[in-house]
């Protein structure tokens, strides 16, 4: 086990050099200089600032200079922001992100897979129907019509949750709950399939022929086996719910990392671009990790096969 | 000898895509305690149906008994809840099932799967039921299996799986044993391993056996009693040596001449022609005329009752009547050894 997670560590850390690679170079593809009115300032005025941010030195020294200073845990400054540093401005606004994003998954994952479950155990009658329909309808609308649906119904209509903002608990309700419905929905579609796959597997009718309850035959036996395919599409998911909350951030006016992502972009702000990419790809890699090393705790064949590896 | 389980005119159906296929059509079985009960016939045949009424294992629905008793210890199995059917399971009957690679939990530790029934059915305790499936798992003939244990079902060969299947089965010490094609799944050798571990553990344990199977090789190795199935009926019953030797059946005689020999004269293998009939609409008459070289008229459209031929074998067929032709076994009914 010790030796499988060094070998992912490693091929993590490649991953994450090749992505931050492809970045910096694409991002010098970008159109357009970082500065504001860039096109009402002379020539020597241009080159004197490109001068002091060292944007006119070959792409390749600059890469250079980026990863030995990335390396040295400095991430630059950001161009839009007067010299903050970039990491200062992740640290301030991804909490944010985490936070909605985390609950949303939590919550989504949760029903989802207790809805999956019930509509599996009763595959083909009227609540596998409902749970199926229910789940089509959340898994094909847009989080953002459904912040919008909410926001007019229980913050307009009838006034309970605030519109929009991000500090107490009933903040948290409106945006965490859109972001939900699209979770729970997949996880209940993914969940069901696998329990009535499950639940025709001989090893339920041995679970049911040593006389075990109903319950027993069901959460011992066939929750288990169903919950690993589930936690595959978890740890992709988290890391894009974390990530892509940046149409709900806006909605709901929430002080996370997502809109800094696209502003950085348009204003071709690079240190920026580069740490938000950093961490967003860090993310989505060490959540895979998490889920592979979750896979091999619940499914022993991975578990071991690994360990040999 | 005392009756364990009695079968009286069982019929099991299952409602699909709005056929009634009527698997099982009368069934009348029994089995004495101690005796290994070998039903044999054909795919579709309703051996397996019939086994896993037992149970109540058959899905319910598309499953569901129309009629007829399963007796044991003088409660009626076939319309039994639920629960009352989970005290039955595991404790008085127990079943081992024809694939050993699908029929453990893959995520469960052996021992636990074992230990499950003997939490539910004997009230015992973690530490003491643990001891006991590994009682369990050297009586299989499981080499060390204070840490065997504690693996799971991918660490174990096919054959070893279905030694496990069978502890679980034989946790609860129960009164009957239905073996569902034990063998069919495994390799020929360890087939005979299986097959030495189910005797051996007859005899230690004086459980009855039902055993399913369509494999006659298989029959010929553990059976005391052999009832012939074929599209939903038994159609002849009989001890080992009247069936092997003194069957009065057509299909019987087919099921025998079918077996491969080691010195037969063709090297062809003799097959009974046609198809079993389709249950969703079954035939008025013998299930077997159709494809019976011996048919008459009278075949088609009236079932025969059973002719006692001995105290312990009855067949059902017209060729038995007084008024029939009398007809001899072809000469491919040869059976060679045991």
């Amino acid at each position: 086990m010790g030796k499988y997670i060094l070998k992912r560590i490693f091929y993590m850390l490649l991953t994450f050099y090749v992505v931050i690679t492809l970045t910096f170079l694409s991002m010098k593809l970008l159109p357009g200089t970082p500065f504001q009115n860039a096109q009402k300032l002379t020539p020597t005025q241009l080159n004197t600032l490109k001068h002091y941010y060292g944007l006119d030195q070959p792409v390749i020294v600059q890469y250079g200079k980026y990863i030995w200073n990335f390396i040295h845990g400095d991430l630059g400054t950001s161009f839009q922001f007067g010299n903050t540093p970039v990491t200062s401005l992740l640290f301030q606004q991804f909490p944010v992100s985490l936070d909605l994003g985390i609950e949303a998954m939590i919550i989504g994952t949760i029903i989802g897979i207790l809805l999956g479950i019930v509509a599996g155990l009763h595959h083909g009658k009227t609540t596998d129907w409902s749970a199926m329909i229910l789940a089509t309808f959340g898994f094909s609308i847009p989080s953002f019509i459904f912040a919008g649906i909410l926001q007019y119904c229980l913050g307009v209509l009838v006034q309970i949750f605030p519109v929009a903002g991000w500090g107490g608990p009933m903040t948290h309700v409106l945006p965490v709950t859109s972001l939900a419905v699209g979770v729970l929905a997949e996880v209940t579609i993914f969940m069901r399939t696998e329990m009535v796959e499950v639940l025709n597997q001989d090893y339920i009718v041995t679970a049911q022929a040593k006389g075990l309850t109903r319950s027993a035959v069901v959460f011992k036996h066939a929750v288990r086996n169903a919950l690993i395919p589930v936690v595959t599409i978890l740890g992709p998911m988290t890391a894009a719910i974390i990530t892509g909350s940046v149409v709900i951030e806006g909605i709901f006016g929430i002080p996370g990392i997502g809109k800094q992502f696209v502003s950085s972009i348009i204003t071709n702000d690079y240190p920026m671009i580069m740490g938000t990419t950093e961490l967003y790809s860090g993310l989505f890699i060490l959540t895979i990790l998490i889920v592979d090393i979750l896979y091999g705790v619940i499914d022993p064949r991975i578990r071991i096969s690994g360990g040999h590896s | 000898m005392e009756k364990l389980l009695e079968i009286q005119n069982l019929n099991v159906q299952f409602d699909i895509f709005g056929a009634h296929v009527q698997a099982v059509r009368g069934v009348d079985l029994e089995l004495n305690i101690g005796e290994t009960l070998a039903i044999v016939g054909e795919s579709g045949s309703g051996k397996s149906v019939t086994s896993k009424a037992i149970m109540g294992l058959n899905p319910m629905p598309p499953g569901k008994v129309t009629g007829g008793k399963i007796l044991y210890n003088g409660q009626d199995l076939a319309h039994a809840s639920d629960k009352q059917m989970q005290k039955i399971r595991g404790k008085e009957i127990s079943m081992i099932f024809q694939d050993p690679m699908t029929a453990l939990n893959p995520t469960m530790k052996i021992g636990k799967q074992i230990m499950e029934g003997l939490i539910k059915h004997q009230n015992l305790n973690k530490h003491d039921a643990r001891a006991r499936a590994i009682e369990l798992l050297s009586l299989v003939g499981i080499p060390n299996p204070d840490k065997r244990v504690e693996e799971y079902p991918h660490q174990f060969s096919g054959g070893m799986r279905q030694r496990v299947v069978i502890a679980i089965a034989l946790a609860c010490n129960p009164k009957i044993l239905i073996a569902d094609e034990p063998t069919t799944a495994l390799d020929v050798t360890i087939q005979a391993q299986i097959l030495d571990l189910m005797r051996d553990i007859q005899k230690k344990t004086g459980t009855a056996i039902i055993l399913i199977t369509h494999d006659l090789g298989v029959v010929a190795n553990l059976a005391n009693r052999v009832a012939v199935m074929y599209g939903g009926k038994i159609v002849e019953t009989g001890t080992l040596d009247e069936i092997f030797y003194h069957s009065k059946h057509p299909y019987t005689w087919g099921l025998l001449s079918s077996m491969p020999r080691l010195h037969a004269k063709t090297d062809k293998l003799l097959a009974i022609p046609g198809t079993p009939p389709d249950l969703s609409d079954p035939p008025k008459g013998c299930p077997f005329a159709p494809r019976c070289p011996y048919a008459m008229k009278v075949c088609q459209d009236h079932m025969p009752d059973y002719t006692k031929v001995t105290d312990t074998q009855k067949t059902a067929c017209w060729l038995l009547d007084s008024r029939a032709p009398k007809v001899e076994p072809p000469k491919t009914v040869v059976v060679g050894g045991n």
